[in-house]
C-alpha cells in the first residue's frame, strides 16, 4: 500500500515559510532602512546638542520614552531602534504572521482541507509557530547584521557578542506578540482574534512599562510587561538578562501550548 | 458486507441551530451513497463530522472501523475529501497545490494527478486564481482522488461543472467503485448524482426522511399522463380514475367521440394498462417518472412546507 512513501519533513512549516519569503525579504529591506536612518545620526547627535535637546524635553516624555540613556551608543541603538521603531515593526510582522498562521487560515477557508488531510491539529499549530519563530529569526539575523554594519561608522561603540544576547532576548520579545497572534486564531478562529491577541500583548506591554517608568509608586507596573522584561536591562549595553530570556521564552511556549490545546477541542470553520 | 461508514443518532448543534438531529446510515465497502438535500439540511455538516473538522453534539460516527474524534493522520490518508465550500489558496499554481497536498495526504501514484487533470482538461500550471469556478472545483476534484484514497467523500463534487465535466465525474465514479472504492456524495439536485449513487438518503431539516434506491425513488415518483380514446372524456375518466396513485388532473372533448385525459400517475403501469384495455386508445403518453419533483415533494421545499417535521404528514 505504501510504495516508499518519502514524506517530507515538516511540511507545513516549508510550505509557511516559502509562502512568505517575498514579503520576508521586503520587511528585512523595510528593518534595514530604519536602522539606516537612524544610526548614522548618533554622532553628531551626541554630546552638547543631544544634552540641550533632553533639557528641552519634559522629564515624563523621556521616562516614558526610555531615552534616558541616549548619550551613549547603545542607549541611543535602543531608544531609537529596539526600543520603538524596531519593536513596532518586528511586532507587526509576528502579529500579522501568528494571526495569519490558524485564524486567517480558517477565515479564508483553507484550514478545513488541510485538515482533511493526512496531518494532526498539533501538528499544524507546531509547525507553523515553527515557521513563525523561522521568519522572526531571520529578521533578527538582518537587524544584527545591519547594527553591526553601521556600528563603525555611526561611531555607535557596541560589543558584538553583547548585541547577539540582546537581539535573541528581543526575538523572544517581538515573537510573544506572534504567539499570542497565533493563540488568538486558534482560540477564536478568526484572523481578527489573533490580531487583537498580539496587539494586547505588544502595545499593552509596551504601554506598562511606559506608564511604570513614570513613578515609584507605578514601578510595580513593570513587572506585568513583557517590554519591560526584555529592554528595561538595557540589554543592548549590559547583554543578555536570565531571567527575562527565560520569562519570555516559558511564555511564548505556553502560548503555543495553548494554542495546540485550544485547536484541538474546537470545530473548525464554524457554524 | 463489511460497512466504511457507520452513523447512528448523529447530531449536532451550532448553538440553538440544530443542523443535525440524529440521523442514522452506514456505506457499505464498494458503494456508493448519495445524500440529498436543500442547502442547509445538514449535508455538509454531516461530511465534516465524519472527518472530524466539527464534533457531533450526540451519536456514534465510525469511519473505516476507528471513530473519526480518535482517528490519527492514517486514517485521513485513507480518505479524499471535496469540501462542499471549496476554498483555494489564490498565489499558487495548481501543480504545486497538488504536490503540496501530496506531501501531506500522499503516496500519490507518479503520473496519476496529470492523468486526473487532463481527464477533466484542467491545466496544472496556471495559478489558481486565474481559474473559473469551474476549474478550481477540477482541482478540488483531483486533490480528493489522486491518492487513490479507500474512501471519498465528495460535498457537492458537481457544482460548477459544465454538463460533460459532470459526465467525466460520473465515469470518474464509476471507475473509482470499479476499483472497490468506497463514495459518499452529496447534492442538492437528484439529477446529478442519480447515475451514479447505489442508495440515497434524502436529508431536510437535519433529519433523514427516506432512504432508498434510486430504482425505489423512481417508482414511486409522479408521472405525467395522458391519453387521447376514441370515447367521451367521462369514460375515460371513469376507467381510470379508480387506479391506485392515479391523480385526474383534466378532461376535454376534442370532437365527436374523441376525449382526453391529463393525470398524475405513481401507480403501477401494468394497472394502467388493464385499465385501458376496455378503451380504444389513440395516442398515449406517459412521462419519465420527474425524480426531482419526488424528491422536493419528500423534502417539503415545495412553498410553505419548510418547517414540517419528518413525523407530520405532508398535505
Amino acid at each position: 500500500m505504501t510504495p516508499a512513501a518519502r514524506r517530507p519533513v515538516l511540511p507545513l512549516m516549508g510550505k509557511a515559510l516559502l509562502d512568505t519569503w517575498r514579503s520576508t525579504l521586503v520587511w528585512a529591506l523595510v528593518l534595514l532602512s530604519v536602522l539606516a536612518l537612524y544610526l548614522p545620526l548618533y554622532p553628531s547627535m551626541a554630546g552638547p546638542e543631544m544634552e540641550r535637546l533632553l533639557a528641552s524635553l519634559p522629564e515624563e516624555l523621556i521616562s516614558a520614552l526610555d531615552y534616558d540613556q541616549i548619550a551613549t551608543g547603545a542607549g541611543y541603538a535602543q531608544a531609537t531602534f529596539f526600543g520603538l521603531l524596531g519593536f513596532m515593526l518586528s511586532s507587526a510582522v509576528a502579529i500579522g504572521t501568528g494571526a495569519a498562521a490558524i485564524g486567517g487560515d480558517e477565515d479564508e477557508g483553507l484550514l478545513e482541507l488541510t485538515l482533511a488531510h493526512g496531518v494532526t491539529r498539533t501538528q499544524v499549530v507546531l509547525e507553523r509557530s515553527l515557521a513563525l519563530l523561522l521568519r522572526m529569526a531571520f529578521l533578527m539575523m538582518v537587524i544584527y547584521a545591519g547594527v553591526l554594519a553601521l556600528n563603525g561608522p555611526s561611531e555607535l561603540g557596541l560589543d558584538p557578542g553583547t548585541l547577539v544576547q540582546a537581539v535573541a532576548q528581543f526575538l523572544l520579545l517581538v515573537l510573544l506578540g506572534g504567539t499570542a497572534a497565533l493563540l488568538g486564531g486558534a482560540a477564536g478562529g478568526h484572523r481578527t482574534h489573533g490580531t487583537a491577541a498580539g496587539a494586547l500583548v505588544a502595545v499593552g506591554g509596551y504601554m506598562l512599562n511606559a506608564l511604570g517608568n513614570q513613578g515609584e509608586d507605578l514601578q510595580w507596573m513593570h513587572a506585568f510587561s513583557p517590554y519591560h522584561w526584555a529592554l528595561g536591562g538595557q540589554p543592548v549595553a549590559n547583554g543578555v538578562d536570565w531571567s527575562a530570556l527565560w520569562g519570555l521564552a516559558g511564555l511564548n511556549v505556553l502560548f503555543v501550548a495553548l494554542a495546540v490545546f485550544a485547536l484541538r477541542r474546537r470545530d473548525v470553520g464554524g457554524a | 458486507m463489511e460497512n466504511v461508514i457507520e452513523v447512528q443518532g448523529l447530531a449536532k448543534s451550532f448553538g440553538h441551530r440544530e443542523a443535525l438531529r440524529g440521523i442514522d446510515f452506514e456505506i457499505p465497502r464498494g458503494s456508493v451513497f448519495g445524500v440529498i438535500g436543500p442547502n442547509g439540511a445538514g449535508k455538509t455538516t454531516a461530511m465534516r463530522c465524519l472527518l472530524d473538522i466539527i464534533r457531533p453534539t450526540a451519536g456514534q460516527v465510525r469511519v473505516l472501523g476507528t471513530d473519526p474524534r480518535r482517528a490519527g493522520p492514517e486514517i485521513r490518508r485513507r480518505i479524499g475529501y471535496l469540501p462542499g465550500e471549496l476554498a483555494l489558496e489564490r498565489r499558487i499554481t495548481g501543480r504545486r497545490m497538488m504536490d503540496h497536498f501530496a506531501a501531506i495526504s500522499g503516496p500519490v501514484a507518479p503520473g496519476r494527478v496529470e492523468e486526473l487533470a487532463s481527464r477533466l482538461g484542467l491545466e496544472l500550471d496556471r495559478q489558481s486564481r486565474k481559474l473559473s469556478k469551474g476549474n478550481k472545483q477540477k482541482l478540488g476534484l483531483v486533490q480528493a482522488f489522486m491518492h487513490d484514497p479507500e474512501l471519498l467523500i465528495l460535498d457537492e463534487p458537481t457544482s460548477g461543472l459544465d454538463p460533460l465535466m459532470q459526465r467525466e465525474f460520473l465515469g470518474m465514479v464509476e471507475d473509482a467503485r470499479g476499483r472497490g472504492q468506497t463514495l459518499f456524495l452529496s447534492s442538492h439536485l437528484i439529477g446529478e448524482i442519480e447515475q451514479a449513487a447505489d442508495r440515497v438518503a434524502i436529508l431536510r431539516d437535519g433529519l433523514i426522511v427516506r432512504t432508498a434506491t434510486v430504482q425505489e425513488l423512481r417508482a414511486g415518483a409522479r408521472r405525467r399522463l395522458r391519453v387521447l380514446a376514441a370515447t367521451d372524456p367521462e369514460t375515460l375518466a371513469a376507467a381510470l380514475e379508480p387506479l391506485p396513485g392515479l391523480e385526474l388532473l383534466d378532461t376535454e372533448k376534442l370532437g365527436e367521440g374523441v376525449g382526453a385525459l391529463e393525470a398524475r400517475f405513481s401507480g403501477e403501469v401494468g394497472a394502467l394498462l388493464h385499465a385501458l384495455a376496455g378503451v380504444e386508445v389513440l395516442d398515449l403518453v406517459l412521462e419519465e417518472p420527474d425524480l426531482e419533483e419526488a424528491v422536493l415533494e419528500l423534502y417539503g421545499s415545495l412553498p410553505g412546507n419548510g418547517r414540517h417535521r419528518a413525523g407530520e404528514p405532508r398535505p
